[in-house]
This record gives C-alpha cells, sequence and structure tokens, in this order.
C-alpha cells in the first residue's frame, strides 16, 4: 500500500503550530486564552517501617467551579512506584503517561526493576526542559533495591526528598497534620491513617481540594491501591421523586432518525 | 449525558464573535464512528479544523478524520469510543503550548456485553485534560449554568426518552439564560441500533 | 528556509516586538493592574472589597415566600466561618438575604433594621414589603460610587399576602421577580429555578402554592450548588415567611 507519506507524520513532542495565532489574537484582544482545568489539590506521601503511603484528594477545579468530582490524582508509574500530581491536570496525567511508557520500555529492556530515583529524575527532567512552564507538581513514591523512597519533584525542575511530603493548594493544612502526628518507623496502619488525616484537612479546610480520599500503599513488591476509602462528601438531599418538566417545555419541531448499520444476525458493529 | 444503554448530547446552533451572531445553524456535534458522537464548542475555526466532516490533508490539522481513517486501515474495525476519547486528549495535548481553543465533549457507546453497552461521556479542556465520571459533561459558555440544571435534573440509567426530556429541559433552561448561546437546539440521542436528531424549538435570539 | 516558514519568522518577530512595546506601556500608564489583586494596598491602589461569596436562593409563593441560602463564607480558598446566617428579619413579613462581601452585608441590614424602626418610630405602624424594596433601592444607590458590595434579594408578604421577592445589584437597580438567585452559584441556580418555576420568558406568571415542594426544590437547588460550585457549602438555612410569621430551619450539607 502506498503509504510512504505516513513516514513524513510528525511523532511525538508538541506541536507549536497555532502560537503565534493564538497570541495574535491575544494581543488583538479577540479572544483570550480559555482557562484550563487544574488540580487544586491536596497530596501528600509519607514513608513508614517497610513502604511508602501516597494519598490524594479526588476534585479537580476549573476557577470556582468543580470539574470533575472523582478523578484519579495518584498515577501508577510501574508496579513499584507511583506518583501523585498536583498542578496542571493536563500535564500531570500527560506527562505521568509518558514517564510509565519509558519505564516500561527500560524495565523491557534491562530485565530489572525501575527505580524510584530513576522516575524521579526523568519527570525532573522533563519539567526542566520546559522552564518550569509545564505545571506538574508531583510527589513521586516506590520501593525499589535500596528500599522505600520518596521524592518530590516540582514544576521548575527541583527534586528533594524528605520522610514526608505534601503539595497542592491544601499542602499547609496537611502539613500541619504530617509535622504534629509524624514519627519515625511507623506501621503501616499509623501511616494510611495519618495520611487520611492530612488528606481530609485539605478537603475540609482548602476549598480547592475535596470529594474523596484516594490512598495506595507500596510495600515491596507489593502495592495497594485503596480507591476513595474515605468517601463523606456527596449530595445529601435530592428532591424526593425527582422534576416533573413542563409538558410544553420541550417541542420537537423535526426529527431525522439514522438506523446503524446492522449486519445480518449481527450486532450493530465490531467493537472486539 | 448518558442512560442506560443510550447516550444523549445537546446542543445550541449559534456561532458568533463575541457579541454578533454570524450563523444561525452551525453544526457543533459530529457521527465519529457508529457508536460515538464528538461535539465541539469553541472557537468557529478550531471547531471546524477538529471535526471530521472535513477529509482534508494529512498534516496536523487534519486531526481527527485522519487518525480514525489510519486506525480502521490498520486495524480494520472501528475505533472503540472509549480509545478515541483518549485519542482526542492526546491530540489536545500535543497543542498543549499553542492549544485549540476548544472544548470537545465526547458521547459513546462501548458494547462490554450481550446487550450491554457502557456509556463513555467525557469533556475535555482546551489543553486535554480529560474529564469523565459516566453521568453527564458539559462545555462550552453555558458550561456553569448547565452545571447547575445538570446536577440538579440528571438521574442515572434513564431509558432513550426519559434522557431526551432530560436533556432537553437541562439544555433548553440554560440555554435561555446564557446570552451568548441560542438560536435552535439540536439533541442527539444515540442507543446501539439509531442515531435520533431532533431539532428543538427555542427563544431565536 | 521556505517561504512559509519566513513568513511566520516575520510575524513572530513582529508581534514579540509588539509585545515587548505594549507591557513596558503598561507599567508606566497604567498603575490600575494593582488594583486587580485585593491583597496589595501599596502603590496608590487600594482595593477595600473582597468577596466572601455564598449563595442564596428566593422563591415566591402564593401566600409564601421561601428563603434557601448556604451558610459558608469564605476568602480566597480559605474558609472563614461554616455556619453564618446571610438573611436578616426586617419585620415580621419581611427578611433580606444577601451575598457579597460579609461586613457589608452586616452593615446594611443593621443599617436597614435602624432604618425600619425610625419608620416604626415615626408613623406608628410596620412598613410593607413595597416600600422597604424601595428603600433598600434608595440606600444601595446613596453609595452610588463607594457601593455595599452585596447582593441582596429582599422577600416578604405584599398587601394582597402574595410572597413577592425583590432583586437587587449593588448600586441599586432593583426589580420585583417571582424568584431570585445570588452569590457564586447564582449562574448554576438560575436555570433550575427557570425551569421549575413560571416566571423568565413568562408573561403570566402564576406562584406555587404547595409550600413543602417548593422547600424540597430551594433545598436541592442548594445541594446541587454545593456539588459544583466551590464557595457553597456546609449547612442550607432554610427561611419561610407566611403569615403566621418567621420559621428558620438548618440542615448539614456538604462541607467539602
Amino acid at each position: 500500500m502506498e503509504l510512504d507519506y505516513l513516514k513524513t507524520l510528525p511523532l511525538g513532542g508538541f506541536n507549536f503550530d497555532n502560537c503565534i495565532r493564538n497570541r495574535a489574537m491575544a494581543e488583538s484582544g479577540i479572544l483570550q486564552a480559555p482557562k484550563t482545568m487544574k488540580t487544586g489539590t491536596t497530596i501528600c506521601g509519607v514513608l513508614f517501617k517497610d513502604g511508602v503511603v501516597l494519598a490524594a484528594d479526588t476534585r479537580a477545579t476549573g476557577g470556582s467551579i468543580v470539574g470533575d468530582k472523582n478523578c484519579e490524582k495518584i498515577h501508577n508509574l510501574a508496579p513499584n512506584i507511583f506518583c501523585c500530581g498536583a498542578g496542571t491536570a493536563a500535564d500531570c496525567d500527560h506527562v505521568t503517561e509518558m514517564i510509565k511508557r519509558q519505564l516500561e520500555l527500560h524495565r523491557l529492556n534491562t530485565h530489572s526493576e525501575n527505580r524510584v530515583q530513576m522516575a524521579a529524575l526523568k519527570l525532573v527532567a522533563h519539567a526542566f526542559k520546559y522552564g518550569g512552564q509545564i505545571g506538574t507538581h508531583l510527589i513521586v513514591g516506590g520501593v525499589d533495591v535500596k528500599g522505600p523512597q520518596l521524592i518530590e519533584c516540582s514544576n521548575d525542575g527541583n527534586m528533594y526528598s524528605m520522610p514526608y511530603h505534601t503539595t497542592g493548594s491544601g499542602s499547609l493544612a496537611a502539613m500541619a497534620i504530617m509535622e504534629t502526628r509524624y514519627k519515625e518507623n511507623m506501621t503501616r496502619e499509623e501511616a494510611v491513617n495519618l495520611c487520611i488525616a492530612a488528606i481530609e484537612a485539605g478537603i475540609y479546610h482548602d476549598l480547592g481540594s475535596g470529594s474523596n480520599v484516594d490512598v495506595c500503599v507500596i510495600t515491596r513488591n507489593k502495592y495497594e491501591m485503596l480507591r476513595n476509602i474515605k468517601h463523606d462528601n456527596f449530595k445529601v438531599f435530592s428532591k424526593p421523586g425527582g422534576y416533573q418538566f413542563k409538558k410544553d417545555r420541550v417541542q420537537v419541531v423535526e426529527e431525522f432518525k439514522h438506523k446503524l448499520v446492522v449486519e445480518a444476525g449481527e450486532q450493530p458493529m465490531d467493537l472486539s | 449525558m448518558s442512560g442506560h444503554n443510550c447516550v444523549a448530547i445537546a446542543t445550541d446552533t449559534r456561532l458568533s464573535t463575541q457579541l454578533m451572531t454570524i450563523d444561525t445553524s452551525f453544526q457543533r456535534v459530529f457521527k465519529v464512528t457508529d457508536s460515538c458522537l464528538m461535539g465541539v464548542s469553541g472557537l468557529g475555526t478550531d471547531v471546524q479544523t477538529l471535526q471530521l466532516t472535513l477529509r482534508s490533508f494529512y498534516f496536523s490539522n487534519s486531526l481527527m478524520k485522519f487518525k480514525l481513517n489510519l486506525y480502521r486501515l490498520k486495524e480494520g474495525r472501528d475505533m472503540k469510543a472509549d480509545v478515541f476519547s483518549k485519542l482526542v486528549a492526546t491530540s489536545l495535548y500535543e497543542h498543549r503550548f499553542g492549544p485549540y481553543f476548544v472544548s470537545p465533549v465526547i458521547a459513546g457507546l462501548d458494547k462490554v456485553g450481550e446487550n450491554e453497552y457502557s456509556p463513555v461521556i467525557c469533556t475535555y479542556d482546551s489543553i486535554g485534560y480529560r474529564e469523565h465520571n459516566g453521568q453527564f459533561e458539559v462545555a462550552g459558555t453555558g458550561a456553569e449554568l448547565l452545571y447547575g440544571v445538570c446536577e440538579t435534573f440528571y438521574k442515572p440509567n434513564l431509558e432513550p426518552e426519559q434522557l431526551f426530556e432530560v436533556i432537553s429541559n437541562s439544555l433548553l433552561s440554560a440555554l435561555d439564560r446564557d446570552s451568548l448561546s441560542g438560536w435552535g437546539a439540536k439533541v442527539y440521542l444515540l442507543t446501539p441500533t439509531e442515531l435520533t436528531v431532533r431539532s428543538l424549538k427555542t427563544r431565536q435570539d | 528556509m521556505d517561504l512559509e516558514n519566513y513568513t511566520n519568522v516575520n510575524i513572530f518577530k513582529k508581534v514579540y516586538e509588539k509585545r515587548e512595546v505594549s507591557s513596558i506601556h503598561n507599567v508606566v500608564e497604567q498603575p490600575h493592574h494593582l488594583l486587580k489583586d485585593n491583597t496589595q494596598h501599596a502603590k496608590g491602589g487600594f482595593n477595600p472589597y473582597v468577596n466572601n461569596q455564598g449563595t442564596t436562593v428566593a422563591i415566591a409563593g402564593k401566600d409564601f415566600v421561601l428563603v434557601a441560602a448556604d451558610t459558608r463564607i469564605s476568602q480566597g480558598f480559605n474558609i472563614l466561618s461554616r455556619d453564618y446566617s446571610r438573611t436578616t428579619k426586617l419585620t415580621d413579613q419581611c427578611v433580606i438575604t444577601s451575598g457579597g462581601m460579609v461586613a457589608d452585608i452586616e452593615t446594611l441590614h443593621k443599617l436597614l433594621i435602624a432604618k425600619v424602626k425610625t419608620y416604626q418610630r415615626q408613623f406608628k405602624k410596620t412598613p410593607t414589603v413595597e416600600s422597604l424594596a424601595q428603600l433598600l433601592g434608595n440606600t444601595l444607590y446613596g453609595r452610588r460610587f463607594m457601593p455595599y458590595y452585596a447582593f441582596n434579594l429582599l422577600c416578604g408578604i405584599d398587601q394582597n399576602g402574595q410572597g413577592s421577592v425583590y432583586g437587587y445589584d449593588a448600586i441599586g437597580s432593583w426589580d420585583k421577580l417571582t424568584y431570585g438567585v445570588q452569590g457564586s452559584g447564582s449562574e448554576l441556580g438560575a436555570p433550575i429555578l427557570d425551569n421549575q418555576f413560571v416566571g423568565h420568558n413568562y408573561l403570566v406568571k402564576t406562584l406555587p402554592d404547595d409550600v413543602s415542594v417548593v422547600e424540597d426544590t430551594g433545598k436541592d437547588i442548594i445541594n446541587s450548588i454545593a456539588e459544583r460550585d466551590i464557595y457553597t457549602g456546609d449547612q442550607v438555612e432554610i427561611v419561610i415567611v407566611d403569615k403566621n410569621g418567621i420559621r428558620v430551619k438548618r440542615e448539614p450539607i456538604r462541607r467539602d
């Protein structure tokens, strides 16, 4: 098949085609760039005796509106490495996805487990390359040959490691809990409870964070994803019996029906 | 918005430069595959660049149509709605630093078993963050208005006709309050066997 | 370099240069950009206004009027209070409910109570809702150039025994409504009310007559707004005004 032209397709990397146009439009005041979704988050991580606990809330905001009430902020990078993301939601999603693929390739090439240090370094290198423009504030946690590790990676390319970390708009609330209740060599139970308490502090006292608590516990050769371990925030009251709509409110002017292809004896389409 | 084995997209038909109306029958919703619809709101030029009816060049601004066709050629089947929704996310993120000023909404049905379909409902910000909760998603100038009505009126597992009533009422109420939308409304109701398009009577302003 | 890229580079240069100039221009001639940030008081910019957010809904009925409001006040991303009542009783048949800046709301409410008392002493009768509506309009417009940062709904039973709601902007433009919503969640609440109650888009306005249905709807609306608006939450305060007087109830809603 004549598909040679496919080789000329741009593969990967960012596309800057619209930059000039967008800037010109902003300059002339035709259109301002639309707001992007922020996580507006509380995320935290804690080291304990034989592993790492990561925790996050599940609210994504765009301005003052909640965009996603139950989003996933704990991303999987490798079987032994997870990462919590705060900042620009799109960046967190796509950067972690990209690094995940790189780590998988590395794992297949070297036949060995990924190191947390390497995952963090890759994230930081990517962020630094774009001079802080990529809004990823991440907490990377995992267990490798060197034991349990917790590293924070900021968007400007910094990377630092402490026994407990908090980031996001609710980081102050969460850090307050961490500072008072953290102690060395905690058990798994204690660490999970500490993380939940820290995230809940963010959820209730910071408007940018909300909804549920996600927790991820990583120990040697094993991880446990406890999604929505706390789910105390939901709509308390709905009108009993639901809503009746006025009959004349919706008036159909014209209708058009399109039968979708149904092949003989089969379901509408092959979606396998 | 999703229901039991059905999904729907409702949209208005106005295209404008800020306050001046240019077109009163602008098409925003497109059929991607037999199991997936995409509605795009935002800057008119970008809406049309992203849209599928333009079977244009292979370069970056052909976007979806080209990628869909290539997938069909390589795999010999249509793209699942879920896969397509992720493709849109990466395509938008590719333009992270020079985004298309659009916020697409995707509604699709993926077959998960005999007569069992899982709805795919998601929306994106302009740089490709994919929001999906399987219930309802909104986008465009009236997003805040729509969030309010949908949150109140939506119930899970509605049958197609009930879903049509809920989504129409939600859209019409929000439309009347949004000065940037109006001039007619269209509801696209997708079930595994049929796509129904209905034009609604609205205020013409 | 092909022609396309060449022109692109030129456009880029032009835009870039233009931007440089305009940014300098901004700094020299328009120090007002400081006003946008209300924490910054230095350099000639002083902004005494903060928005403490919160949502309030009012619905008029045949012989009652219902107010549903949340009780959260916040500043930025911080919650300042979880049980603030944004509804104040003015007379036995009239309440005022507001969103906006709490300091201004309190002051305005106190001022109105004082004015009601003066009226009562002077004329030996309680002011009607219609007179209070006009009074509030005048009070707000009296501060045209340093307005109260308060978005009000005045609700009460009028002389015919019907419920009525009056909606205001911050500087005293007002109108008689059959329902209203003010505050941070007003955009979310307005279309729900449009759909459920006759008013907007209709010439003949018939008011709802069942208190319990209206109460459930009001509560549901605040609950729905709390789902999507980060500034709304904690508790819903229901105030019902009818011929027997004023009843107040509170119920918890999501606190995050």
